[in-house]
């Protein structure tokens, strides 16, 4: 009798409480569903650069020692939109053409070409780097960045990319 | 002694918190239970509503040059974008429906009676959600949009007296513009959700329950000597009593009631969601004259009244009397009045049966005959048919990221950084000759080709979609454009530079008289 009453009890608990685990699974069904949905919908877009080259100027017309500033426009797209974005690079008609990005390398302002004190140097920190793009002095730990380019039909053309700032290593984003 | 008992459950319902009184309340159980669970459906329905509401907001921008792209964004190329709007969208007509069955529930348990704030509450609810699905309907700035925001605006200019002062109020303009999505945006998401939230949050957290059939079981189980715990069981409660092991009602909890019901319903939807997308159309520049726009399901009731009704009086049946509807509705509770008693000796119940079933009578059938016309008249079913087409040809075209510009159109920076070289209608540029006349003729004037004629580009401009950035895009990829073969791709046979310069002419030439 005494047995019979225990274990009734227990039947009653037991389906007692899957009956209550019930509603938390289905609460969390839900949430798990939605939440899933949101991360993927939240996660964010690569912001493209397009993988396309930009004309930076005619070979034919570039000669001496000293950088030649140049603007690109370049195509980015970020999700929805596609913008045409300005950027400064400098060409070094002495080290074969090689085009630098004229963004510094320590948090991201334009350098300029002293022409003065033959180099380029940050107006925001103060970061100097020689005519090669080499660092000279200041708070950057490595010299300007180099951007692809090319040689075609006579034009030097140039791929833009963006580096994370303030690292030895070089690291391109995107 | 297994894990789930050191758990104890009992007490976890005790601590249940206070506020949700309002989803776990009731004790009775049997199939009545099973029905007062739209509360929890009607709250499972606005979580969603507020959340996927929220998420879309992160990517959707309320101006007319950007709505439709960041909602075509959200459709075509955001991870489960397109199931996230799906909710949203048929959300918001299940919660319209789910409110209706609440209202009709709370009315049967004669809430207007007894628990008075609770039926205004839910009365004001249910006009607040209509509120919010007619505002949102012109968000995604399609054709659909666009006529539905028409339709609206034709509605409150006839009202009488107030007429066009309130048109250009919902407006913000004299004409649609985007002043007018705007205005919708901030009704949609900031007005209508903090008034929703005011009354939700009222209901759940201030307001005491009254609890109209506060059998609480839970307290006669722990209470079993109280004197309501030996009679107050009703019928259908096989409870336990105290040391005894009788069987009992599987699921004995209101709370748990509500969260299952609300869940099976989120299921439902869910997966509705997942094969039927929201509707989305081309831009509402793409308007045409002949199409022929229809409201959401939840407003297909009113849209087909106002066929029936001369003119000047759809304004009124579309305005006024839905208000007239919900304000009887609202100010039940104190329709108490002698003079009403002498005609009937429950007024309120009286009323109330009228309005509700005449209600649900009237939206049934006119919902019903609404799709049964669009069946049978063979040229509202053609042109909805093209329409269906025309949205499902949209739905299949890649997406195309807009240019941000600073200007706009034809003097985007893509045509300023390079000044284009000034052609004459005459004088076409070389890549035109070479690639383009044998199909578009030697000035853009068009040609045939045995039984195929091609278009002219003759003023080709003034039609929306073709500024000389469009135009690119078109030679670039014109499927993106809704453009057929024979109408080929130029992306890789001419130069961005020439693309430029073709653009550039085309958008010159004028139509000749």
């Amino acid at each position: 009798m005494q047995d019979n009453k225990g274990s009734g009890m227990k039947t009653d608990r037991s389906r007692r409480t899957f009956v209550l685990l019930l509603p938390f699974a289905a609460i969390g069904g839900m949430l798990a569903t939605v939440a899933s949905a949101a991360f993927r919908f939240l996660r964010p877009v690569v912001s493209a650069s397009s993988e396309k080259w930009v004309d930076v100027a005619p070979v034919a017309g570039l000669s001496g020692n000293k950088p030649v500033a140049r603007k690109i426009v370049a195509d980015q797209v970020a999700g929805w939109a596609r913008s045409l974005a300005e950027h400064s690079v400098y060409i070094l008609p002495g080290k074969n053409n090689q085009v630098l990005s004229a963004v510094c390398p320590h948090e991201g302002c334009e350098v300029s070409w002293r022409e003065d004190k033959n180099v380029f140097s940050c107006p925001c920190h103060d970061s100097d780097f020689a005519a090669d793009g080499q660092r000279i002095s200041g708070p950057a730990r490595r010299g300007l960045d180099p951007l692809p380019s090319r040689v075609a039909n006579g034009k030097l053309q140039v791929r833009y990319q963006s580096f994370v700032n303030n690292t030895q290593e070089r690291i391109a984003r995107g | 002694m297994s894990a789930a008992e050191k758990i104890d459950f009992g007490d976890l319902k005790l601590a249940r918190p206070k506020p949700f009184a309002e989803v776990s309340d009731g004790g009775v159980t049997g199939w009545r239970c099973w029905v007062w669970t739209t509360t929890g459906i009607v709250l499972m329905l606005l979580v969603v509503q507020f959340i996927t509401g929220l998420l879309l907001a992160f990517y959707y921008v309320p101006a007319a040059d950007h709505a439709h792209t960041t909602v075509s964004f959200i459709e075509k190329v955001l991870p489960a974008g397109s199931w996230i709007r799906a909710l949203h969208h048929h959300g918001s007509q299940w919660l319209a429906l789910f409110l209706f069955l609440h209202l009709a529930e709370l009315f049967w348990r004669g809430a207007y009676r007894t628990q008075i704030a609770r039926w205004v509450a839910a009365v004001v609810l249910l006009a607040l959600v209509m509120a919010a699905g007619a505002t949102g309907y012109s968000l995604p700035w399609d054709v659909r949009a666009f006529f539905s925001t028409r339709v609206a605006e034709g509605i409150v200019n006839g009202l009488p007296l107030v007429g066009s002062g309130a048109r250009e109020w919902l407006l913000g303009s004299s004409e649609i513009s985007t002043l007018t999505l705007s205005r919708f945006f901030a009704l949609h998401v900031l007005v209508t959700p903090l008034l929703i939230l005011l009354f939700v949050g009222w209901q759940l957290f201030v307001r005491k329950s009254a609890r109209p059939c506060a059998v609480a079981e839970d307290h006669f189980e722990d209470n079993p000597d109280s004197p309501g715990g030996q009679t107050g069981r009703l019928a259908g409660v096989v409870s336990t009593a105290k040391n005894t092991s009788r069987p009992r009602a599987l699921v004995s909890n209101q709370l748990t009631r509500n969260l299952l019901m609300a869940a099976v319903v989120f299921l439902l939807l869910a997966l509705y969601a997942h094969k039927y997308p929201a509707p989305l159309g081309p831009a509402a520049v793409n308007a045409t004259a002949d199409y022929v726009p229809r409201p959401g399901a939840q407003f297909v009731w009113l849209y087909q009244t106002l066929k029936y009704v001369p003119g000047a009086l759809g304004s009124l049946v579309g305005v006024v009397l839905p208000g007239l509807v919900v304000l009887t509705l609202a100010v039940l509770p104190w329709l108490d009045r002698t003079p009403l008693k002498r005609i009937t000796n429950e007024p309120r119940r009286n009323i109330g049966a009228a309005i509700l079933s005449f209600l649900a009578l009237f939206v049934v059938t006119m919902t019903v005959v609404s799709y049964a016309s669009d069946r049978r008249d063979p040229r509202a079913r053609q042109q909805l048919a093209r329409q269906a087409a025309e949205e499902a040809a949209f739905r299949r075209e890649r997406f195309v990221p807009t240019l941000l510009t600073e200007d706009n159109g034809a003097t985007g920076p893509a045509a300023v950084a390079s000044p284009a070289p000034s052609f004459s209608a005459n004088n076409p540029p070389a890549a035109y000759t070479k690639l383009c006349t044998t199909c578009h003729g030697e000035h853009g004037e068009g040609a045939r080709q045995g039984p195929l004629r091609f278009p002219p580009l003759l003023g080709v401009s003034e039609k929306p979609r073709r500024s000389v950035l469009d135009i690119i895009g078109i030679l670039n990829d014109p499927t993106a454009y809704g453009l057929d073969p024979p109408m080929k791709s130029f992306a890789t046979k001419l130069t961005d530079e020439e693309k430029r310069e073709i653009a550039n002419w085309v958008v010159t030439l004028k139509k000749t008289n």
